[in-house]
C-alpha cells in the first residue's frame, strides 16, 4: 500500500528538511518545493495527497499558489495546510477564504499539525468514499 | 497661508467691534479678506463649508458665552488656528484657552493693525508646525508598529527551525538520546517556548497600543475556563511547590467574553502568582458575583508571595514595567503581560486592579460582563422605538464526521461562523453568541427579523454559503432549519426594554428546546451528542 504523499512548500531549506524527517517518521512520503512557481509544477508532476504551504515565498507567494491550485482542474481537491510565520490575526481568515483547510503559525506544535494532517487525509488510507 | 492671501473668519456680534477689526485688518500690508458672522452657529457652519486661514473669536455671543465658545470652535475645527478677541483682560481664562489649543488671546482695546497682523501670521505658522509634528508622531508610531511586526515575523523563522530540530532529537528521530542529553534538550525547548511567548507579547502589545486587538466574545462558563487555566498551570505550580486552589460561586451565570483571551489573562495572572510565591505557599483563584454590580462577574487571583509596594502598584499595568525589587530578575520577561491583560479586560468592558501589601501577598482582580441576550438583541429587534413585526430563529447544526480531529473541527467551526456572519444583515439579524468553547457538535443560532414565509430563502442561502466553504464537505454534516419567534403584544403598555427582554427569554427557551444550549463539553461525552445528531439527519 502506498504511503500518503505530502508536498512541503517553504523557502527555508532547513525547515523543509526538518518537516521531511518529522513526516517520514510518521509514515508519510514527502516531496518539496522552494518557491511558488515550482510548487505548482511539483504538484502537477507528483500529484500529492496534501500540501503544507508557507505564505512568504519567492516567485508567487502562498496566496498566488492557493489561487492557482483552486483554479486548476486537477489540483483543486488537494487539501492545503498553511504553515507560516505571519500573524494569524491578519492572515488566517484570508488563507481560509482562499481555500486553505487549516492555518498554523510557526513554530507550530508537532502533534497538532500531525492531528490536522491525519484528519484532512481520507481515513483509512487509501481513501474510502466520503459521505456527500 | 493660501498663497499669501489670508481668509479670516471673524465671529463677533458687536457691529462696532466688528467694523473696527475689519478696519485694522484692511489697513495692514498683507492681502486679507474677512468673513464676519455674529452668531456661533453661523460661525461653525462657515468653518465646515469653507475652512478659513484663521478664526478671530469673540467669546460672548448671542448663542454661546465664555469658555464654551472656544471649546465648541476647537472641537468643530481642530486644525484651524483660533485667536480670541475678548472685551475683558482675564488672564485665567486666557491660560485656560491656550491650554486647550487656542493660539492667542487679545484684549480688544489694545489692538493695533501691525500687532493683529503679526499675531495672525504667527498663529497660522504655529498651527502648521503643530500639525506637522502631529503627523510625524503618527508616522513614527506607524513605523514602530510595522518594524515590530516585521521583527517578530523574522524571529519566528529561525525559532521554528530550533524548535523543529530540538523536538526531532528529543523524539529520538535522529537516534537514541540518553537521560542527561534529554534533560539538556528539555531546557532548550523551555527557552524556545519562552522566546515564543515573548515574541507573541511584543506583537500583542504593539497591537494593543494601536487599538488593533480584536476580541470574539461568546457566551461562556467562567468556571470551566478557570479549571482549564488551573490544569494548564498545574505542572508549573508543582515544580515550584506552590499550591493552586479554586473557590467558585456555583451561581455564576454565563459570561460574555472571548474564552481564548480570558484564558490568556488567567494564565498570565496565575503564572505571575506562582512566580512570586515561595515554595509551600499557594495561589487562590476565585470567581463570584458581587452585590455592588450584579451585571459583572468578579475574578481574583491571590498569591501568598512577597507583595507589591505602593510605588510599583501604581505602575504595574504600564507597558514595559518591571519591578526592580523582583525576586526573579533573571527571567522576568518583557514586562508586557499585565499591560496586555489590562488592555484585554478593558476591551471586554471590564476593569482590572491590584490590592497588595509588602510581605502579605497580592490579589489581582478583574471584572467581566455577564451575558445578556436582551442587550445584544435590542438594536436588531427594535425599529423606530417599536418591536419589529416578525422574528425567526434559524438553527444551524454542524456535526463533525467521526474521522475529524478536534483541531481541524475547530477550524471548520470558526470558518463557518465567519461565513454565517457574512450571510446576515448587520442591522436586522443577529448571530447569537456561541455557547461554551468549541466542542464536538456545534449549534449556531441566528435571530433574524424576517417572517416565516421569507425564512426559507434565508435558510437556502445559509446552507449554500456554508457548503461552499472550503473544507466543510470533508469535515461534517449540516442541517439548517427555521421557526417563528412568537412576539409579545405591543398594546399592554410595556416599556420597550421589557418587551425585548421577553423576546430574549423566548429565544433562549426555543434554543434550549430545539437543542441543548448547555456548554458543549471540552471532551468526553461529545460522542454521545454527535451520534444523536447524525441519527436526526
Amino acid at each position: 500500500m502506498d504511503k500518503p504523499k505530502i508536498l512541503i512548500v517553504d523557502d527555508d531549506p532547513d525547515l523543509r528538511r526538518a518537516l521531511k524527517i518529522r513526516l517520514r517518521a510518521n509514515h508519510y512520503d514527502t516531496v518539496q518545493a522552494a518557491d511558488g512557481y515550482s510548487a505548482i509544477s511539483v504538484a502537477q508532476k507528483e500529484n500529492p495527497n496534501l500540501i503544507i504551504l508557507d505564505l512568504g515565498l519567492p516567485a508567487g507567494d502562498g496566496f498566488v499558489v492557493l489561487k492557482r491550485l483552486q483554479d486548476s482542474d486537477t489540483l483543486s481537491d488537494i487539501p492545503v495546510i498553511v504553515l507560516t510565520a505571519r500573524d494569524p490575526q491578519s492572515s488566517e481568515q484570508k488563507t481560509l477564504q482562499a481555500g486553505a483547510t487549516a492555518f498554523f503559525q510557526k513554530p507550530a506544535d508537532n502533534n497538532e499539525l500531525l492531528d490536522v494532517i491525519r484528519a484532512t487525509l481520507p481515513n483509512p488510507w487509501p481513501g474510502t468514499a466520503l459521505p456527500s | 497661508m493660501n498663497n499669501g492671501h489670508t481668509h479670516v473668519l471673524l465671529i463677533e456680534d458687536n457691529p462696532g467691534d466688528a467694523d473696527l477689526v475689519r478696519l485694522r485688518l484692511v489697513e495692514g500690508d498683507s492681502a486679507v479678506d474677512v468673513n464676519c458672522v455674529s452668531r456661533l452657529a453661523d460661525g461653525l457652519a462657515s468653518l465646515t463649508k469653507q475652512p478659513p486661514s484663521v478664526v478671530l473669536l469673540d467669546l460672548n455671543l448671542p448663542d454661546s458665552r465664555g469658555a464654551d465658545t472656544f471649546r465648541k470652535v476647537l472641537d468643530h475645527a481642530p486644525g484651524v488656528p483660533v485667536v480670541i478677541l475678548s472685551g475683558q483682560n482675564d488672564e485665567a481664562l486666557a491660560m485656560k484657552a491656550l491650554h486647550q489649543g487656542v493660539q492667542d488671546y487679545l484684549v480688544k482695546g489694545d489692538i493695533t493693525s501691525a500687532h493683529l497682523e503679526r499675531v495672525m501670521r504667527y498663529a497660522i505658522e504655529r498651527q502648521a508646525l503643530l500639525r506637522s509634528l502631529e503627523m510625524s508622531r503618527h508616522q513614527q508610531l506607524e513605523f514602530k508598529n510595522q518594524f515590530l511586526s516585521h521583527v517578530s515575523h523574522e524571529l519566528r523563522t529561525p525559532l521554528t527551525c530550533i524548535h523543529q530540530f530540538v523536538t526531532i532529537l528529543m523524539d529520538g528521530l535522529a537516534g537514541e538520546v540518553n537521560p542527561e542529553q534529554r534533560y539538556h534538550l528539555q531546557t532548550v525547548l523551555n527557552s524556545v517556548h519562552q522566546l515564543r511567548a515573548m515574541i507573541r507579547d511584543l506583537l500583542e502589545a504593539t497591537r494593543a497600543e494601536s487599538g488593533k486587538i480584536r476580541i470574539e466574545p461568546r457566551c461562556i462558563t467562567i468556571a470551566d475556563l478557570i479549571q482549564q487555566a488551573v490544569s494548564m498551570m498545574a505542572a508549573t505550580a508543582k515544580e515550584k511547590q506552590v499550591g493552586l486552589e479554586v473557590g467558585l460561586d456555583s451561581r455564576i451565570p454565563f459570561v460574555y467574553a472571548d474564552p481564548d483571551r480570558v484564558l490568556q489573562v488567567l494564565i498570565n495572572l496565575i503564572d505571575n502568582g506562582i512566580k512570586f510565591t515561595p515554595a509551600e505557599g499557594s495561589v487562590l483563584i476565585k470567581a463570584c458575583i458581587a452585590d455592588a454590580d450584579p451585571n459583572m462577574v468578579y475574578i481574583s487571583v491571590a498569591d501568598s508571595g512577597c507583595g507589591i509596594g505602593a510605588d510599583a502598584r501604581a505602575l504595574i499595568f504600564e507597558r514595559l514595567y518591571q519591578d526592580p525589587n523582583s525576586a526573579d530578575n533573571n527571567r522576568s520577561g518583557l514586562g508586557l503581560g499585565l499591560f496586555i491583560a489590562k488592555e484585554l479586560i478593558e476591551l471586554h468592558g471590564g476593569r482590572i486592579w491590584v490590592a497588595s501589601e509588602v510581605g502579605n501577598g497580592s490579589t489581582f482582580s478583574f471584572t467581566l460582563p455577564l451575558y445578556s441576550l436582551a442587550k445584544l438583541l435590542f438594536p436588531v429587534v427594535t425599529y423606530d422605538g417599536k418591536l419589529r413585526d416578525a422574528m425567526v430563529l434559524v438553527k444551524v447544526e454542524l456535526t463533525p464526521l467521526p474521522s475529524i480531529s478536534r483541531a481541524a473541527w475547530k477550524e471548520v467551526c470558526q470558518q463557518s461562523l465567519e461565513t454565517l456572519r457574512r450571510c446576515v444583515y448587520l442591522d436586522k439579524d443577529l448571530v447569537l453568541p456561541v455557547t461554551g468553547n468549541i466542542g464536538f457538535t456545534e449549534t449556531l443560532f441566528i435571530a433574524a427579523s424576517t417572517d416565516l414565509e421569507r425564512a426559507p430563502v434565508m435558510v437556502k442561502r445559509i446552507r449554500e454559503q456554508l457548503e461552499a466553504g472550503a473544507g466543510f464537505k470533508a469535515a461534517g454534516l449540516l442541517k439548517v432549519s427555521a421557526s417563528a419567534v412568537p412576539l409579545p403584544a405591543h398594546e399592554d403598555g410595556k416599556a420597550l426594554p421589557d418587551l425585548v427582554e421577553a423576546v430574549a427569554d423566548r429565544i433562549t427557551e426555543m434554543a434550549r428546546l430545539g437543542m441543548d444550549l448547555k456548554p458543549v463539553p471540552e471532551s468526553g461525552n461529545g460522542d454521545a451528542s454527535a451520534s444523536k445528531l447524525s441519527a436526526a439527519n
